[in-house]
């Protein structure tokens, strides 16, 4: 075990059926360690099912020091059931903590509990969970308050403030909820610190996260990236969302359902994908920010109308938040293996946006970007997501509102170029000045076919080359504004460069601090930025790195196969299908054999 | 924007008043427009009786059609459709309707999918949306969420509404989008060169089924019905005033209207619905008395009058889907 210090970083994984309280247990956890000052960063890994047997992880990784990725093993695994924690074993660290029910409802069979299976080093607690929450509640439903309560008193956490963190969890709840839950937290606390001997080396006892956060409390938000993406876009003016259900989109259609019509904005839920983009671009040609939200299949659907948006110059945002695929695939698991659907998807020589979040605050960003983007350049932008960025929770600075000109981006055609208005003019910059409908003399006729600059259909060689190269200049113009890429690590030249995109990149840049500790020169480059791609400044990068290393969560390298093209070298790979997040422990590991 | 040039004069069938001077040629004083017309041809027309009767009795008919002040909602563009294609009377009594109901040309537009039916747009002076094929509902549906000052209307062929894009029409009509869709109903694929459709009927021989097409063609106007649509109206395209009328009232209402339009298509179909067969079947819808919003008589004559033309049904009080989301809004 390490030294506890000021530097304290560990991961706690709560385990248990679907149903059990799993979930909640994590998210309490997750709320009270914010409040206390420290970063942390949480998912949860479900089944599909809404209940049912399913086995529900809830990852929490608390640390005093800024986060870049959840962590591949726990330091603490909470078992509420046996059976699923038994599989979770292999995801504790040597030596790391369990926190087991000693009494459980009905005996296990030799071998089959958790505590047998763990190995000899394990420090394990029994605490008897069902017997405790029975006790304090007349029903075994509080064990997760009770886990908690163990938790508490083992780390020397504040008990006090744990109970008000409950507390507000069950807040709108009927009282009898509330007292169940504190009553049995305080039962797990009490009878652990009367009969527990600590054998670890774990305590929260004075520690204090370098820069105290209690005067920022209220500023700090616990979110996660679809909480932010709908937030992202209420504050970058969005007025229309059109949606179709679908896991691990949906959620950003319901919060949009409640708070657009605040915002004087429209949510459409749509038979399909396909009508869900065709109303998007509907709106955008009406002249208001619209956007979209799904996942794989959906983002297949849409792929008729992503066309249509870039040949008739219409703005779209689509949120791609990938999960398992191909096909249906893994509705529940974390994949980045749209990369290819979302940047070359569709027929035709087809230039769009595509951008990836790095981390949760990014989705913000991107979010504001892309709507500006969209309409700025009457084009399609992808944003990718996935399960991991989509689902899970950071408490972050609140993100500062965009400046007025990301919102009102639309290029409108001034007094010469209404007369004899043409929609499509073929300019340097790619964009041709744009009326919206009900602007008098403004009038045009637009089409998925190819046109002239007036929009007629017009299939002469010519003129399909001047439009198509027209259209791809926006490239370049995109390119000009788009967000520097993020380089980390020392700027010599280093022995491994790894280069990276969404979700993964927060793993890539902790494992270049991890290996620089071990003695290898290495740095980091991601950038949110997909397409267009920042082409001169990745290989510039790779130019000062002897070996590069690509980490992805797919599993032919998708981005590795575009970004050896543009670097003209060959390149490593790391590719994980596992449906888990990028573990920078997994990076540093092939680092070390790369050396 | 306009390429013909009109008149001031204000002709009976102009229904609301405000002034068109804007819109007018400002060198034509009302009332003149028509001597000048006659006396340009007049000219050229010399000698023989019989030409200068003909050239008169044309003159007389462009002067009455200028005067009727239409032909603004024409774009410059010419249709490419085929000679005797029935759409050119659908769009005579589009443009008809655009002129009697006054609408402003900027507050237009027409949202249309592929198909002959998808050209549409190009030939109004408008805003024009030609999308994909079967996809000018959600467009259509995107606009008006968005904009609900403006008129918008959706087109489509058979193939297109029905067809690809079937999905969409019962979602348009169960929310009662207020925009007005007309389906050019030829029952054929005419730009792919004479396919069966979802109305071509049962054994009728096509270029994809030669020997009988096998498959049972769809009702649109009992599916409309079905699929709670609140105006359901069906037009023909050999009777320009009767679709005039529809279009009108599809626009007036608020909320979903569907208008079918049966028309041939005088290339890929000389069996079935041929202008000839039309002529001799269409008739008015007479089973509504006094009003249509009983849903069982239009369903039966959904059922019984397939060359029935009116409107089949009405509900007039049903709120658009922008209505109930007002009333929600305010509701909070």
């Amino acid at each position: 075990m390490k030294t506890i210090d000021k530097d304290i970083s560990i991961v706690i994984e709560i385990c248990g059926s679907a149903g059990e309280g799993t979930i909640s247990a994590g998210e309490i956890l997750s709320r009270f360690m914010s409040a206390q000052g420290f970063e942390i960063m949480s998912f949860d890994a479900y089944p599909a099912e809404i209940r049912g047997f399913g086995k529900c992880v809830a990852h929490t990784r608390v640390s005093a020091n800024p986060i870049y990725s959840p962590g591949k093993l726990a330091d603490v695994l909470i078992a509420l059931n046996d059976n699923h924690a038994i599989s979770q074993l292999s995801a504790l660290k040597k030596g790391g903590i369990l926190i087991y029910d000693s009494q459980p409802p009905k005996p296990h069979e030799e071998d089959q509990s958790v505590v047998a299976r763990a190995d000899a080093v394990t420090i394990s607690y029994g605490v008897p969970l069902t017997m405790l929450a029975q006790k304090a509640a007349g029903n075994a439903r509080g064990r997760n308050m009770v886990a908690l309560g163990a938790l508490t008193a083992l780390f020397h956490l504040d008990r006090d403030a744990f109970t008000n963190s409950i507390k507000d969890r069950y807040g709108k709840k009927k009282q009898i909820v509330i007292d169940s839950n504190v009553n049995s937290f305080l039962e797990g606390f009490d009878w652990t610190k009367e009969n527990i001997d600590k054998a670890d080396t774990i305590s929260f006892q004075g520690v204090t996260p370098p820069q105290s956060k209690a005067e920022q409390k209220g500023e700090k938000l616990i979110i996660n990236g679809n909480q932010l993406v709908a937030k992202a876009a209420l504050d970058a003016d969005l007025k229309f969302y059109a949606g179709y259900p679908i896991t691990p989109a949906t959620k950003i259609m319901e919060i949009l359902s409640k708070e657009l019509p605040k915002h004087g904005g429209t949510l459409l839920q749509t038979e399909d994908e396909i009508s869900a983009i065709g109303a998007v671009i509907g709106a955008g040609y009406g002249g208001i920010r619209a956007m979209t939200g799904t996942s794989g299949p959906g983002f297949a659907l849409m792929t008729e109308f992503t066309g249509l948006s870039v040949m008739a110059e219409m703005p779209a945002v689509i949120i791609d938040s990938q999960r398992g695929g191909p096909s249906t695939g893994i509705p529940t698991k974390t994949e980045q293996s749209d990369f290819n659907a979302a940047m070359f998807g569709g027929t035709g020589d087809c230039p769009r946006v595509v951008l990836a979040p790095t981390d949760t605050t990014s989705c913000y960003d991107a979010t504001v970007l892309a709507l500006y983007l969209a309409e700025k350049y009457q084009t399609l932008v992808v944003i990718l997501l996935d399960f991991f960025l989509s689902n899970s929770i950071r408490n972050i600075d609140t993100p500062k509102k965009p400046a007025p000109k990301m919102l009102n981006a639309n290029i409108a055609p001034d007094a010469a170029d209404l007369a004899g208005y043409q929609r499509y003019k073929i300019t340097d910059s790619g964009i041709s000045p744009r009326t919206i409908p009900g602007t008098p003399g403004g009038m045009y006729f637009a089409t998925g076919l190819e046109h002239d600059a007036n929009g007629r259909p017009n299939y002469t060689d010519k003129g399909h080359l001047a439009m198509t190269a027209k259209r791809f200049r926006k490239h370049a113009s995109v390119l000009a504004e788009a967000p520097a890429p993020m380089i980390s690590g020392t700027q010599e030249m280093v022995d491994i460069g790894v280069i990276s995109w969404g979700s993964s990149a927060g793993a890539a840049h902790e494992a270049v601090v991890t290996a620089a500790g071990e003695g290898i020169s290495a740095a980091a480059f991601s950038s949110m930025m997909l397409s267009p791609f920042p082409e001169k400044q990745v290989t510039a990068f790779a130019g000062r790195c002897k070996k590069i290393l690509i980490p992805e969560l797919n599993y032919t390298g998708q981005f590795a196969d575009f970004v050896t093209k543009i670097i003209k070298r060959p390149v490593e790979r790391l590719n994980f299908i596992t449906g888990r997040p990028m573990a920078a422990e997994d990076i540093v590991e092939k680092m070390r054999e790369m050396i | 924007m306009n390429t013909v040039p009109t008149d001031a004069i204000k002709s009976g069938s102009v229904q609301s008043g405000p002034d068109h001077s804007a819109l007018s040629d400002p060198g034509t004083e009302p009332g003149t427009e028509p001597e000048t017309a006659v006396g340009k041809t007049a000219e050229t027309a010399t000698g023989n009786a019989a030409e200068t009767e003909q050239a008169g009795y044309l003159d007389e008919k462009i002067a009455q059609v200028r005067a009727m002040d239409f032909l603004q909602y024409r774009s410059p563009d010419l249709p490419t459709w085929c000679p005797g294609c029935g759409y050119f009377g659908i769009m005579d009594a589009f443009y008809k309707a655009c002129r009697e109901l006054d609408l402003a040309h900027e507050n237009i537009c027409a949202v249309s999918g592929i198909g002959c039916s998808g050209r549409t747009p190009i030939f109004i002076n408008s805003y024009g949306f030609h999308t994909l094929h079967g996809r000018s509902i959600p467009v259509a549906t995107g606009l008006k969420l968005a904009r609900e000052d403006l008129t918008v209307f959706a087109m489509a062929g058979d193939g297109d509404a029905l067809g690809i894009g079937g999905g969409h029409l019962p979602h348009v009509a169960r929310k009662n989008i207020d925009i007005t869709f007309i389906l050019f109903d030829n029952s054929i694929y005419g730009l792919t060169k004479g396919q069966s459709s979802s109305t071509t009927p049962y054994e009728t021989k096509t270029n994809s089924h030669p020997v009988g097409n096998p498959d049972t063609p769809l009702n649109p106007i009992k599916l409309a019905l079905a699929y709670g649509s609140s105006f359901v109206a069906r037009g023909y395209a050999g009777d320009p005033e009767g679709m005039k009328a529809l279009i009108k009232a599809g626009t007036l209402h608020r909320g979903f209207s569907f208008i079918q339009i049966l028309t041939p298509c005088v290339t890929f179909d000389k069996t079935n619905r041929t202008w000839k067969a039309l002529k001799e079947n269409v008739c008015s819808l007479n089973l509504h008395a006094p009003a249509p919003d009983n849903m069982e008589s239009a369903m039966r004559a959904a059922e019984n009058e397939p060359y029935g033309t009116g409107i089949f049904y009405q509900d007039k009080e049903r709120p658009s889907y922008q209505d109930i989301l007002r009333q929600k809004k305010n509701a909070k």
